[in-house]
Parts: C-alpha cells; structure tokens; sequence
C-alpha cells in the first residue's frame, strides 16, 4: 500500500511535515507544494534525504518553488501540477498536510 | 497624532507609534497584504509605523521571488514604496533567517538585521501592535 504525501505548510510554522514523517512508509511519495517548499531548507528535510533509499520519492512543484525564489536540490525531483494528477493515480491512497 | 501625545512623545522616549509584525509566508494567505496595507495607511497619515518580520514573515522580504508563477498580483513589490510612505524602520529577526537557511539579500533596501534580543528591544520601544 503507497501513500503519496501533499505537503502544503512550513515546517518552520506548523508540525504538518512533522507528523508526514512520523508516518512516512517505504514507497511512499511526497510532494512538497505551495508553503511546503520552504520545508527544503528544513532540518527535517535532511533527515528525510538520509533515509531515502531509493524507495521514497520527493517531489518540489516546480512553480511553487521558484514563485518562492527557492533553490533547487538534486534529489528532489521537480514536477508540475498535471504530474501531481499521474501520481495520485500511481498510489493507493492521497493523504494533504495541511 | 494630537500636540498632547507629541508632547508626551518628546518627553517619553520609550512607547511611541505602531509596530506590525509579519509572520506570515507571503502567498498562502492574505495576512501579508493585510499588513502592507495598513502600513501604508498609517503612512499616508503621517503616522509613525515600523515594519517588524519574525518566523516564516522573514520570507516576505527574500529576493527574487515572483507571485505570478503562483496566479497572485506581486504585493511584494509595493514594499519599495515604503520610502514614499515615510516608513525606515524596518526589522528582521536575525534567528528567524537563520533557522531558515535564509542570506541577508533582501528585495528592498535599508532593511536592518536585529538579533533576538535587539528585535524585541525595538519591538518594545513601540506604543502599538499589531500582528499579522
């Protein structure tokens, strides 16, 4: 059973992506969106890098990001919102932090 | 402002005009124009406003950002009218940027960095708050 994982609040502002992770499984899929980019630059953020083995995927909206002037980071795939569409279809069940 | 509070004001340095707090990312919600717009009302009356920016507000003030990408009308530009409005005292939690990783390049000039304890000293210099 996959989840995907729409992150869509600051890490810096609520414990949203706190509790995504807590409940994170492998072949999960998250995408971070609107105030949910700024989680890249978050300490959780690394923590998440360092257990990804290439079972968990995660995903930046490419115009959310840079609406925000946010950098970019290798091993956060940039995607858009007609990807978002395929990817609900590629996991069993969608769970919005927000 | 009435000659009796100017008067007061010139003999009590501490707890003069209106502070705004941002703490809120600029495009999730409305807090951020909300704030812009009663600054720069309190501005057109010659009223003395400072601009403070704490937790996730610091975003408001970050360069080279774009609100068109996400469909909202650039508030954020308006910030460079501050000058014309009289509003200088602009203040960025030092911590705050820091948490987020975040360079002191900001899309607006004479923005000045405060550390926590400076922050809230300027923050309590203030007669009035209010907190977006």
């Amino acid at each position: 059973m996959s989840t995907l994982h729409l992150v869509r609040q600051s890490a810096f502002a609520t414990n949203d992506f706190t509790q995504c992770l807590s409940v994170l499984d492998h072949q999960d899929t998250v995408v971070l969106m609107d105030d949910g980019c700024y989680n890249l630059k978050h300490s959780l953020m690394d923590s998440l890098l360092k257990r990804v083995d290439g079972t968990i995927n995660i995903n930046i909206i490419s115009s959310h990001a840079q609406a925000r002037a946010i950098e970019t980071m290798a091993k956060v795939s940039h995607i858009d919102m007609a990807d978002v569409v395929a990817l609900t279809f590629n996991h069993n069940k969608v769970i919005t932090w927000q | 402002m009435t000659t009796i509070e100017q008067q007061t004001l010139a003999s009590l340095p501490k707890g003069f005009g209106l502070a705004i707090i941002n703490s809120k990312a600029p495009f999730s919600s409305n807090d951020g124009k909300d704030a812009l717009d009663v600054a720069l009302m309190f501005g057109s009356f010659e009223q003395k406003v400072s601009l403070f920016f704490q937790g996730d507000g610091v975003y408001q003030l970050i360069a080279n950002q774009d609100g068109r990408l996400v469909s909202i009308k650039d508030y954020l530009k308006t910030f460079s009218a501050f000058e014309f409005y009289d509003i200088e005292d602009i203040y960025v939690c030092q911590q705050s940027l820091v948490n987020r990783q975040l360079n002191e390049t900001f899309h607006i000039n004479d923005v000045q960095v405060l550390t926590s304890i400076e922050f809230s000293k300027a923050l309590n210099r203030h007669q009035h708050v209010l907190r977006f």
